[in-house]
């Protein structure tokens, strides 16, 4: 009886926890409206360009190599997926390293983290302020898109791609865990996620198929949790499939998730405690 | 009991004041410390360093690759039917190696002010006998070359894996008009950092000016696809002019999109927005003293 009154305690005070770190970061966001209204818009002027090549090289809307090595030969919702999915990248990971520095930076970090409280539900707290804010932005540039480009987008395959979606984010947790880690350890992880960025945008397909770079590169693409987000959103968007046509990729997916979360788990523990006997945390 | 500055051991210097030989020269000397001092700061951090210098080159493999996925090859009808080449490798190359000194006005020159306040030697700075604008030129001066050591990264790379067929004796006009260009530019990046001094979130404007020149500026595309507004917008930044310019120095048969002189267009932009950048940095800086901003952000 005890016992169960003292779990449900525990429970309760975990998620206050993670609540009030949500609720803060919100908090955090609404303070500069400009920087809200940039990320649901100003993204879509980062993958123009591409569309506006498309025309340009191709006189019209679709591509007949495309297509051959895509199975479609739309060019706009093909980039379009890939920037809105891209753009959990951008927010998500250097979101995550660079709420850790900001709490260095304001002189709370040591507060916080002594806090009498597993420092895993602040991290679930602030993942999940991420992952709210980075859906709420890749809606808006989506929404903007259908009705800048005349994109065809069935509800009904809303469900599945958001499923997808959770997925992913999922796996950027795991990585944002490990450059937190970092952070915490080495002061800038400002750097190392931007480089993790590039790898990203250079070895998943978000502006061309994988199927278009050399065999060692595809190896490599296969490696990163978007790849394989991005042929399964783009299959189910595009050409119509359902997840039995997907499983394979999706099962990949949740291998690269399971990993990359308890990797970060890991080294997250590990340097905090490492870090606390330095007595480093606040430096910044 | 005073003492004379003699006694203390100091020397006293003359600071060169109004428009002469001497203070000319004085202010360049600013420029290049100024200069030199963001090289030492860069090479502290080698790995920020490397990633910058790659950076021009993870950004154009993108375009290459999904311009040579959409048309199956390295030849688009298309592109050659709007201005006389259909070499995309070639097209984008030339348009790409220009967007990095886009950044260098918008970032590097937007930044420097805002950084040095970020540092807390913002008011040590402007305190100093010289022009505050020698700081954001040095900044620019830095940038320029740092961009010129990504562009040799991005040409030899290119000229490796894709192969690359530009008209060497295009070379010198072509660096001529890139030099109007950036005079133009650096008048663009002091309106900037004039931003800079009173926006608490100076990176949006930054980031948000950078996209729309992007797209005004016909990097991995013809003018010609564009509205007509945007067209006659392109017509109001450097980079738009100088593309299609350096391109028909460049580029074997190819046909400008915009009839007109680039090399009077481009003079015209560069007194244009250097006069605009020096009064508007001048309002700034009294505004933001006035009402002591100047630690603010």
């Amino acid at each position: 009886m005890l016992k169960s009154a003292y779990q449900q305690s525990t429970l309760r005070s975990n998620f206050f926890v993670v609540w009030n770190e949500l609720i803060k970061n919100l908090k955090f966001l609404l303070a500069y409206p400009t920087i809200i209204v940039f990320w649901a818009i100003f993204p879509i002027f980062w993958f123009i360009p591409f569309i506006l090549q498309g025309q340009a090289f191709v006189g019209g809307l679709q591509s007949a190599n495309f297509a051959q090595i895509t199975g479609t030969g739309e060019y706009v919702p093909f980039i379009v997926i890939g920037a809105v999915l891209n753009s959990y990248v951008n927010t998500l990971l250097y979101g995550m390293g660079e709420n850790i520095r900001r709490e260095a930076y304001q002189g709370t970090l040591d507060y916080v983290l002594a806090a009498p409280c597993n420092k895993v539900y602040i991290l679930i707290g602030k993942a999940l302020s991420e992952s709210l804010s980075s859906t709420i932005f890749a809606a808006s540039q989506l929404t903007i898109s259908v009705l800048l480009f005349g994109m065809n987008i069935t509800l009904g395959v809303m469900l599945p791609v958001f499923f997808i979606v959770i997925l992913f984010i999922l796996g950027l947790y795991g990585m944002s865990l490990i450059l937190a880690a970092v952070s915490l350890m080495y002061k800038q992880s400002y750097d190392i996620a931007e480089s993790i960025g590039y790898v990203f945008y250079i070895f998943a397909p978000v502006r061309y198929p994988i199927e278009s770079l050399p065999t060692w590169a595809q190896i490599f693409g296969k490696l990163i949790p978007l790849t394989y987000a991005l042929i399964i959103v783009r299959s189910f968007m595009l050409l119509g499939t359902n997840l039995s046509t997907v499983y394979l990729e999706v099962l990949a997916l949740l291998i690269i998730d399971i990993v990359l979360l308890l990797a970060g788990f890991y080294l997250f523990s590990w340097i905090e405690e490492k870090t606390k006997k330095s007595g480093t945390i606040s430096h910044h | 009991m005073d003492k004379s500055n003699k006694e203390y051991g100091l020397r006293e210097v003359k600071c060169p004041t109004g428009f002469n030989w001497s203070n000319l020269k004085a202010e360049l000397k600013a420029v290049w410390e100024s200069n030199l001092k963001d090289w030492k700061i860069e090479f502290a951090y080698p790995v920020s360093f490397i990633r910058q210098l790659i950076s021009p080159l993870v950004f154009l493999l993108p375009f290459l690759i999904y311009g040579l996925v959409l048309i199956g090859g390295r030849y688009s009808e298309n592109l050659a039917q709007l201005v006389g080449t259909g070499d995309v490798v070639a097209f984008i190359f030339t348009g790409y190696i220009m967007m990095g000194f886009i950044g260098t006005a918008v970032w590097a020159m937007g930044f420097s002010i805002r950084r040095e306040r970020w540092f807390g030697t913002l008011e040590a700075i402007y305190v100093t006998p010289s022009s505050r604008l020698g700081q954001v030129l040095g900044m620019a001066l830095h940038s320029t070359v740092h961009q010129i050591l990504g562009i040799i990264i991005q040409f030899i790379v290119v000229y490796l894996t894709f192969g690359l067929a530009l008209k060497i004796e295009g070379i010198l006009p072509a660096l001529g008009i890139f030099a109007l260009m950036m005079i133009a530019l650096y008048g663009f990046g002091i309106v900037i950092s004039a931003l800079g001094l009173i926006l608490k979130e100076g990176w949006v404007v930054s980031d948000s000016l950078y996209s729309i020149m992007m797209i005004l500026s016909p990097v991995a595309y013809p003018l010609i696809v564009l509205p007509t507004v945007a067209q006659q917008a392109s017509a109001l930044f450097p980079t738009a002019p100088a593309l299609i310019g350096m391109r028909s120095f460049l580029i074997e048969n190819y046909r400008p999109e915009v009839v007109g002189n680039v090399f009077l267009h481009l003079l015209t932009l560069g007194a244009a927005w250097i006069l605009f950048g020096i009064v508007v940095f001048r309002l700034t800086d009294v505004y933001v003293r006035k009402r002591g901003m100047l630690k603010k952000f």
